[in-house]
């Protein structure tokens, strides 16, 4: 037997944090070094599956593992990846980890904040390598759990609001997800909770599927979010710990997308084909909404939170589009766009909003007039928002431009009218060159001379998303790679 | 694979600036130069028939390509000579400014962002270094942000093309989409209505990059950064690249697309002609006649003769390379660039006049400089071209404008007084100005080669007749300039000429304030929705709250009566057991009593 890797990875983090519940009381310090350590290991974990790899062009999952649990309803202990799981599992365990580092100063319950993160690691890598739909639906609702009380337990002044509404409305949203699990289980034939199975022979037809379908969309449309049911994201945002904001939009918004193609397109393929118009309108409307409420934003957290909304109906959008595509190598296209994109995605605001919280520790405000000439002052810190800023808004050479290219060709290409999309570039591009003009160019205003630029702690967390994001947009073949070996025979 | 050189010697040096963050300038003048000698080798063998070209791993199926052709190989000589003499000059130029590590890695960037992009050999890369040099003159731009306005001009010019670039976008898609790959060389016989639309969607992207009027109006506001970018930004890389995508999509054009180029093209040879005439600053009137001056390239597109294009295009590099040098100088000398502080200029620094004055000249179209021979191709191009009278008009309407706004620069430098400052590093300055002087006045004379090269029709000469028109036209123009001022020569023109011929606010009016406006509608619309949504769920707070009052209130109250009422009841029945026997016989009896007569009254 080899070794098992994937569920050594899965469980680290919640090995680190009961680690920490036997060690309560340690000072700050130990709680920190537990937590970097154990989210260190985890990455070197994922580092290790995705050096395991998966094969080329063979349908369904590898790196399996797995053990009975309730073997009378079909349910069972399942794990694996494949090349849509396994980027999203590595961008997970580096986005933890740089948190954890990046944390390192909160001295506030310590423990309890690195327990939670950790628990938090577990249940987001189980998210995605869960190969059975009840363990993910397990894992789906602790999540919400995990980032609940970290809103909650360290956030800003309305934390205690924004952590209610943001659980009750994904506590809500995911409901209908239990019920199309239901649906599925009992139209699989013999029953199970097999996710290779279901994928491998959709079991509903007709109505159902749709019916499925439409419940899967209402659960992962919230967690994208994409519009009417976005609104949570920016409260949520806005009040959390900037280490609570980068795993929100990095990994939490994950699982919307992620669900949206292992469930909704693989499970009920179909019917998702036959929604797929009306899916890639609502991700078009949403993105360019997204986009021109960001530009609106003068709070900064709140800006690059709106662009969540804007990018993630990219991703969307490109899962609507690979559904509709009739042609293997334009579906492939746009799914690989937009896997790309959620990695990027990832990497990209996980940096922009460490710098923000950066921003907001040394001046205690996020409203960028109350800003300015800040790269006089913080030379660094300046460059890299102008960095990562410029890859948000899709520049060349950074992580966002290949993804995106990828999904508006192959939207053109099916739906030719959705081009009007690209009409975010330009919006995004404007809202992130106001934000650099106000807030970063310009004289350096009197009241913040003597700001300190970045110290070795922040250097430690930004550095590493900033070089990849930098390598996603040369090197984008590195992920693309694996992406497409799975991409191209993910539908039949 | 040398050729890549002319891309990884600057990109090299903008790299190596960064991590060692001194001895800036001689990095970038051996990047540049190394990359010159890359672009310089690779042109000799392109010319001796052997094309090289290099394959990278890009996206899935669509791997990145770049050629070494005839055109591509040549313009990258162009933009090679002339970064490498604009960073010659800069060396002077920057000597008292401070950041040098940042302005040389930026220019050095700029470089190989341009060099990349005239070799791209596919539509990804293309797209990708076409957005790269916006970047690049971003920053270039801002290089002084902390100043006034500057931060604006910076914004402006990024967001101007960028809007423009979704044209390229579209395009790209639209051609990919229809032909399957993104080899340029391979979509560019797709024809029919994608062609048409892609041309047009092409043209949009270009207007945005060369200035073409409507969009003229960033270009004059990225005059403020330092001079030696503005030189670059113009001659050779970004204004030009809008320029350089229509010459080397020519092919692809219909008619349609032709005419639709032709034309935007004569637009912008007399509204930006128009402009430059009316300015007070010399780097914007410089700016306005580079608008005008790729309105002609353009037009020649349009016209169908991309030799005359390109030999417009290869002049201009030249000689408004030069002009740029000159005003930096004349900047230098006196702090300023407007004509009121440059007054008499000319007359002090004679010999950075003279350099001023030929290139000038060969911009009027004056014989033999290089301009007249460029000038006059275009002309001739329009002028055989079926759409000769839509075309050919603003050809000659350009040349008399060029003539004017030459005449009456010179005139500006020349005369009056003024006070000079010594110039520092002004040997460098020099040395780059006079050769690309010395280019501006000879490279007529490469027509020939340079048409059999590119292996395109050589440009036609013009009928006699037409040649003294357009030489009348080009004296007329320069003694008009000289001798009459431009007030009374635009008459009720000059003050909307003067402001840009901005329409309704130009584009902060037309685009970025409705932008901003929807921006700020669709805000408060969010705040709604997220009220709304927070309303539902208030409701439903107020409803378990109301529950659970009419719990409290209504069931518990009501169980509560109960209990208290049945409690009452027992406590009344426990008095009755009082244990006194006379009582409790008394009781009995009663009871007896009241059993018997319900059995007699009973059934």
């Amino acid at each position: 037997m080899t070794f098992p890797i994937v569920s050594v990875t899965l469980f680290l983090p919640l090995l680190g944090a009961a680690l920490l519940l036997l060690m309560r009381g340690s000072p700050p310090r130990v709680a920190h070094g537990v937590g970097i350590a154990f989210s260190g290991l985890t990455l070197l974990g994922a580092l290790w599956m995705w050096a395991r790899g998966v094969p080329t062009g063979e349908v369904g999952f590898s790196q399996v593992e797995e053990i009975p649990w309730i073997p009378s309803i079909g349910a069972a202990y399942r794990v694996g990846v494949d090349g849509v799981s396994l980027p999203l599992v590595l961008m997970t365990a580096v986005l933890f980890f740089v948190s954890l580092v990046f944390s390192a100063h909160v001295r506030e319950r310590a423990g309890s904040y690195v327990a939670l993160f950790l628990l938090l690691e577990t249940a987001c890598l189980g998210s995605f390598v869960a190969l059975d739909m009840i363990l993910f639906y397990v894992f789906f609702e602790v999540t919400l759990v995990g980032m609940y009380f970290i809103i909650a337990g360290w956030g800003y002044e309305g934390r205690q609001r924004a952590a209610l509404t943001f659980f009750l409305y994904t506590l809500l949203g995911s409901l209908p997800l239990l019920l199309a699990i239901l649906a599925l289980y009992l139209g699989s034939e013999p029953n199970t909770f097999d996710v290779r199975e279901i994928v491998a022979a959709p079991p509903l037809t007709g109505l159902a599927a749709m019916l499925a379908l439409i419940a899967m969309l209402v659960t992962f449309f919230v967690k994208t979010p994409l519009f009417p049911v976005h609104t949570w994201l920016p409260l949520a945002h806005t009040e959390a710990p900037t280490a609570g904001s980068v795993i929100l939009a990095g990994v939490l918004l994950k699982l919307g997308t992620y669900g949206l193609v292992r469930f909704a397109l693989q499970m009920t393929p179909d019917a998702f084909r036959a929604a797929a118009p009306y899916v890639a309108a609502l991700a078009v409307f949403s993105a360019l909404y997204g986009a021109f409420v960001a530009l609106g934003q003068t709070d900064l957290k709140r800006l690059v939170a709106y662009t969540s909304v804007n990018h993630m109906g990219y991703v969307v959008l490109g899962v609507a589009v690979a559904a509709a595509a009739t042609d293997a190598g334009t579906r492939a296209l746009a799914l690989d766009g937009a896997v790309l994109q959620m990695v990027s995605h990832g990497v990209v605001t996980g940096a922009l909003f460490l710098l923000v919280g950066m921003l907001q520790d040394r001046a205690h405000t996020r409203e960028m007039r109350e800003f300015g000439g800040l790269l006089r002052l913080v030379p660094v810190l300046g460059w890299f928002f102008v960095l990562a800023a410029f890859a948000s808004l899709g520049l060349p050479g950074l992580a966002h431009f290949a993804a995106e290219f990828q999904i508006f060709l192959g939207t053109l290409a099916v739906y030719p009218v959705a081009a009007v999309v690209v009409l975010g570039i330009a919006v995004t591009a404007g809202l992130y060159l106001r934000a650099i003009q106000v807030a970063f160019l310009g004289k350096p205003s009197e009241d913040r001379v003597g700001m300190k630029d970045l110290g070795r702690r922040e250097l430690l967390a930004v550095v590493p998303l900033l070089v990849l994001t930098v390598l996603l947009g040369v090197a984008p073949f590195l992920v693309l790679e694996t992406v497409h070996a799975t991409t191209r025979v993910l539908l039949p | 694979m040398i050729f890549t050189l002319a891309i990884l010697a600057p990109l090299a040096a903008a790299a190596l600036i960064l991590l060692l963050r001194r001895g800036a300038s001689a990095l970038a003048l051996l990047g540049a130069g190394a990359g010159l000698a890359g672009a310089s080798v690779t042109l000799a063998r392109v010319s001796g028939g052997a094309y090289p070209s290099a394959t990278l791993p890009g996206l899935p199926g669509l791997p990145l390509r770049l050629v070494a052709e005839p055109l591509t190989a040549l313009l990258s000589v162009v933009v090679a000579v002339v970064g490498f003499l604009v960073l010659v000059y800069a060396v002077g130029y920057m000597k008292e400014e401070g950041g040098k590590a940042r302005f040389y890695a930026e220019m050095s960037f700029f470089v190989a962002a341009m060099q990349t992009l005239v070799l791209a050999g596919d539509w990804v890369l293309l797209l990708a270094s076409w957005e790269l040099i916006g970047l690049a003159s971003y920053l270039l731009i801002g290089f002084w942000f902390w100043r006034e306005g500057i931060p604006q001009a910076a914004t402006r010019a990024f967001l101007y093309t960028r809007t423009a670039d979704l044209g390229l976008y579209v395009a790209i898609f639209v051609l990919v989409s229809r032909t399957g790959t993104t080899e340029l060389s391979g979509t560019l016989a797709v024809g029919g209505t994608a062609a048409t639309v892609a041309g047009l969607l092409l043209l949009v992207a270009a207007m945005g990059k060369s200035a073409q009027a409507p969009f003229q109006g960033w270009l004059q506001d990225a005059m403020a950064g330092p001079t030696p970018v503005s030189a670059l930004l113009h001659s050779a890389t970004l204004v030009a690249a809008g320029a350089i995508l229509m010459i080397r999509v020519s092919p692809l054009l219909t008619p349609t697309a032709q005419l639709a180029v032709g034309l935007m093209g004569g637009l912008t040879i007399v509204v930006a002609g128009l402009i430059a005439v009316s300015q007070r600053d010399l780097k914007r009137l410089l700016a306005a006649s580079t608008s005008s001056q790729y309105g002609f390239v353009l037009l020649a597109v349009g016209a169908g003769s991309p030799a005359a294009a390109l030999l417009h295009l290869v002049a201009h590099a030249a000689m408004k390379s030069s002009l740029f040098l000159g005003a930096g100088i004349f900047q230098h000398a006196r702090g300023s660039t407007a004509f009121e502080d440059l007054r008499g200029v000319g007359s002090e620094r004679r010999l950075v006049f003279a350099g001023f004055v030929v290139a000038g000249l060969a911009l009027a179209g004056v014989l033999p400089l290089s301009g007249f021979f460029s000038k006059d191709a275009v002309i001739a191009a329009a002028f055989a071209s079926p759409y000769a009278p839509a075309l050919a008009p603003f050809t000659l309407a350009g040349t008399l404008l060029t003539a004017v706004y030459v005449a009456r620069t010179l005139r500006l430098l020349w005369r009056g007084e003024g006070e000079d400052e010594p110039v520092a590093g002004i040997g460098w300055m020099g040395v780059a100005l006079a050769v690309l002087v010395g280019l501006a006045a000879v490279l007529g004379f490469a027509a020939e080669p340079l048409a059999r090269l590119t292996g395109g029709e050589p440009p036609r000469d013009l009928a006699t007749a037409l040649l003294v028109l357009t030489l009348a036209l080009a004296a007329g123009g320069l003694l008009l300039g000289w001798f009459v001022l431009a007030g009374r020569l635009l008459g009720p023109l000059g003050v909307p000429a003067e402001e840009g011929f901005r329409v309704a606010g130009g584009f902060d009016g037309l685009v970025a304030r409705p932008a901003l406006v929807l921006a700020r509608m669709l805000d408060r619309l969010d705040r709604c929705i997220h009220a709304g949504v927070l309303g539902v769920g208030g409701l439903g707070l107020a409803l378990a709250r109301a529950s659970r009052l009419a719990d409290e209130r209504g069931i518990d109250a009501l169980i509560a009566a109960l209990v208290r009422g049945l409690r009452e009841l027992g406590g009344r029945a426990r008095e009755l057991q009082s244990g006194l026997v006379h009582r409790e016989l008394l009781l009995a009896a009663a009871g007896a009593a009241l059993i018997l007569v319900l059995l007699v009254i009973g059934p």
